[in-house]
């Protein structure tokens, strides 16, 4: 679905050099810091760069086509949205130029929890509200089929993050190739199936000394929000059968070596913390048990 | 497609409250010079206006300020990129860009022209009725080409401060005279509403040359921002 061959391109002081890169269906993670040419690359897959040298292809045509770009939606960090309309409008005219049938935009909101916005101009919105309706739109859309996201989870709402990353699995497993660029490890890890690690504009081998970051953890992972993570964090901390343990927003994220153990020292870690629980995630889930 | 490219600019020109506050300002000062001449009776009141007040100041700063509303006060590339981030092909989000601005420009600019020629209208004016056409006629060719032409302005610099300097230019070149009074439109708006001609030219060839600054200019416009 993504080729890059050879491909050298410049952007004010940040280059590529010489990436070569293929990737069809699945969460892929370009990782490095925006100087090392991740979101660089993002804006040559969309078709908003050309490149020096080497040959990019998208969706088998080039990404400058009318048809492709109505099939690749960018998400930048700080996106912008025409100001002068409501949500519900953007969403609309966003159906009507990549020519998908006209749906009521409230289901489509509301997979980010963001339902209540439909009818608010767009200029009346935060910056992290414009990230939610800018990623809802690339990631529900049915004709999307690329979807580019640059740092998805800075500026957005900590309650969205949990449904941010199924919506981006759904999509995937539908067939769309996700392609993220971040500076996080750990985003990476959590999102991505595999990472691309970037230094200085050129791809590294992703356990080399020159990458700096390991590869997407293994293990279990625990993802608990509650209205006060800080104290469930603790509690976490105590529990011996948890390896790592960060607090991201709301979001408390524990990582063990396997789900059911680490699903016990959550249980223990609620229960000693005695915080109220908002949603609870584990992966991979528990085969054989039921979630009440 | 077209209609979904179109209601940004529409709407940005229509509900934003900043844009109606500067055009009723500009199309108010255009009206107190008309109300100015008719308070002093003078024989060419229509004439006079139109030149002067109308031409010289009111249509190009009325111009420059819908053009600034249409493309949000950016640079024309960033004006679009809200539509190109959903999907939209730059080339074709900046030519329904430009086509709003400077329909726009010559909707108000010939309106404004036929309300001032209304109201200041004089004895030795032509007949009010020719006068009050001919008057729409040349507001229309002149707004659509200043649309143009700050469009133009608009796809130089990241901010569109592009803009202000062909406001600028636009001033200095007709000062200048000669052949370089051609390329912008105010020395032919002047010619079309009865001023000086520039290099002796007919107010017909003044009509085609706006005309053709507005295609060329909104051609090249849609041309730099086409990636």
């Amino acid at each position: 679905m993504i080729a890059l061959e050879a491909v050298t391109a410049r952007s004010a002081r940040i280059v590529v050099r010489d990436v070569t890169l293929a990737r069809g269906p699945g969460v892929h993670a370009l990782v490095g810091a925006k100087s090392d040419g991740g979101t660089l690359l993002l804006e040559l897959i969309a078709g908003t760069l050309r490149p020096q040298a080497g040959r990019v292809q998208v969706l088998g045509g080039k990404p400058t086509d009318g048809s492709v770009r109505q099939q690749v939606a960018f998400v930048r960090v700080a996106p912008c949205l025409p100001e002068a309309l409501r949500v519900h409008e953007v969403l609309e005219i966003a159906s009507a130029i990549r020519g998908e049938p006209q749906t009521d935009p409230r289901p489509r909101l509301a997979a980010l929890g963001e339902e209540d916005l439909a009818r608010r101009p767009v200029r009346s919105l935060s910056r992290e509200e414009i990230h939610g309706v800018a990623l809802i739109e690339a990631l529900t859309s049915a004709r999307v089929r690329i979807v580019l996201l640059e740092e998805p989870l800075v500026g957005l709402d900590p309650r969205a993050e949990p449904r941010l990353e199924s919506l981006i699995r759904r999509r995937a497993s539908e067939g769309c190739t996700v392609v993220l660029a971040t500076a996080s490890v750990r985003d990476a890890g959590e999102l991505a199936d595999d990472q691309v690690v970037l230094r200085r504009g050129a791809m590294v081998d992703p356990s080399s000394a020159e990458a700096g970051t390991p590869s997407a953890p293994a293990g279990a992972r625990l993802r608990i929000m509650t209205k006060d993570p800080m104290k469930l964090l603790a509690a976490l901390a105590q529990q011996p059968e948890i390896d790592a343990v960060a607090r991201r927003g709301a979001a408390v994220i524990a990582r063990g070596p396997d789900a059911m153990a680490l699903a016990q020292a959550g249980g223990r870690a609620v229960v000693a913390s005695g915080v109220d629980v908002i949603e609870l995630q584990i992966e991979p889930p528990l085969e054989g048990v039921r979630a009440e | 497609m077209i209609a979904a490219l179109l209601r940004p600019t529409v709407a940005r020109l229509c509900r934003t409250s900043r844009t109606r506050l500067v055009v009723g300002a500009w199309c108010a000062v255009g009206i107190a010079f008309a109300v100015g001449a008719r308070a002093r009776a003078l024989g060419h009141g229509a004439d006079q206006v139109l030149v002067g007040g109308y031409g010289e100041l009111v249509l190009p700063l009325l111009c420059y300020s819908l053009v600034g509303a249409a493309l949000q006060t950016r640079s024309l590339s960033k004006s679009i990129a809200p539509l190109v981030a959903l999907g939209a092909v730059p080339a074709r989000a900046a030519a329904v860009g430009v086509a709003i601005s400077f329909c726009a420009c010559a909707l108000v600019g010939s309106l404004l022209a036929a309300a001032s020629t209304l109201i200041a209208h004089g004895s030795a004016d032509p007949p009010l009725s020719h006068d009050v056409l001919a008057s729409a006629y040349a507001g229309a060719l002149g707004g659509a080409a200043y649309g143009s032409w700050f469009v133009f302005g608009a796809s130089f610099g990241a901010a569109g401060l592009g803009r202000t300097l062909f406001l600028a230019l636009d001033w200095l070149l007709d000062a200048l005279g000669g052949a370089a009074a051609l390329v912008t439109p105010r020395s032919h708006v002047r010619n079309l509403l009865g001023g000086l001609p520039p290099m002796e030219w007919p107010e017909r060839w003044s009509a085609f040359a706006l005309l053709g600054l507005t295609i060329a200019y909104a051609l090249i416009s849609v041309y730099r921002v086409r990636r």
